[in-house]
């Protein structure tokens, strides 16, 4: 439905996109995975259930980070998701994607926990997120005069770069994930959920009890600050040269 | 800079706009007439042009960070439960 929505990074993404969504959409593989998956996981196949912790597990720990104090609470949220998720099984409509429904559950858990231990909470989780802030710094546009809203400091272009060799770079890697670990709770939950497990948009929301305008605010505001954290390690780069 | 080649439809929005709107419209979901009015502004606009070239480039790179594994902290645990209630479960559901 968006095929037609992005001349702009067509060149780019084609490669990218071809390796790693075929014609089916993303969300109608994960469907259909689900329900093998499920039939499997109601019949008591062990190995359905380790698939699933495994698929889900290293997600879960790093959302439920986002909510609760320290890493030893977040395992405990997510081993406590897992149980209530094996309890849960046999009730389970298929009414949201298991996946929907597992991180749902972790969700709650995290919160409940997060309140309780509030006190606690790390820095970057308690800083509120107000929707209406500008996710791009607004002292790179010109505030007045004839080109008042376009750019006074455009983005220099990564003419060289591609997901492989930024990938490449340990010290691009580390910058991306400090910028991701960092990002306040309520944008870390769309980065993680939409561009790290490939929710679909739809369901994101319908996990975060959140609206799709909210959604797309939310996600540009994380994305802004790991793409800030990569321009700053270019530049750091260039200056080394 | 890129502004001074600029044409009338990259004022209809500004870069600003533009690049608050840039992950919905990456995403398609913004309403066709806004597509157009970006769609347009790109055609005319190197520096809107980098800059949803990179926020592509962060999605796409973010799905391929490597992360650390994580693995349930007792994992024999889960195990155990998982096979006492699907037991139970398919019992029941034979009575
Ligand atoms: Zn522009």
């Amino acid at each position: 439905m968006n095929a037609d929505a992005i001349p702009v990074t067509e060149s780019f993404s084609h490669r990218m996109v071809t390796s790693w969504k075929p014609e089916l959409t993303q969300s109608d593989v994960v469907a259909n995975e689900e329900i093998v998956l499920l039939a499997r996981l109601r019949q008591g196949e062990e190995g359905a259930f380790d698939e699933l912790v495994m698929r889900h597990h290293s997600a879960l720990i790093r959302m439920a980070m986002g909510h609760v104090a320290d890493r030893e609470v977040a395992e405990e949220v997510v081993q406590d998701t897992w149980l209530a998720v094996i309890e849960g099984l046999g009730r389970f409509e298929r009414r949201s994607s298991l996946r929907t429904w597992v991180f749902g559950i972790m969700i709650h858990k995290a919160k409940d926990r997060g309140v309780r231990e509030k006190r606690h909470l790390p820095f970057s989780s308690c800083v509120s997120v107000d929707d209406s802030d500008e996710a791009v710094d607004p002292s790179r546009f010109h505030q007045s005069g004839e080109w008042t809203g376009h750019w006074a400091l455009p983005p220099q272009p990564w003419d060289d770069q591609t997901p492989e060799k930024l990938l490449a770079s340990q010290q691009a890697v580390n910058a991306m994930n400090q910028a991701i670990e960092t990002l306040p709770r309520t944008l870390r939950d769309v980065l993680i959920l939409r561009d790290v497990e490939g929710v679909d948009a739809k369901e994101v929301c319908e996990n975060l009890k959140i609206t799709e305008t909210n959604l797309y605010v939310r996600l540009h505001r994380a994305r802004e600050r790991v793409r800030r954290a990569v321009e700053t390690y270019l530049e750091g780069q260039q200056s080394v040269v | 800079m890129a502004q001074e080649e600029g044409q009338p439809t990259i004022s209809e929005i500004t870069c600003q706009e533009v690049a608050q709107w840039a992950s919905a419209y990456l995403d398609g979901h913004v309403e066709d007439e806004r597509k157009r009015q970006i769609t347009a502004h790109l055609t005319g606009c190197a520096g809107c042009e980098t800059y949803v070239k990179q926020i592509a480039m962060v999605r796409d790179v973010v799905a391929l960070l490597p992360n650390t594994v994580e693995e349930p902290s007792d994992p024999h645990r889960l195990r155990q439960a998982f096979a006492r209630v699907r037991r139970c479960s398919i019992k029941e559901e034979l009575q």
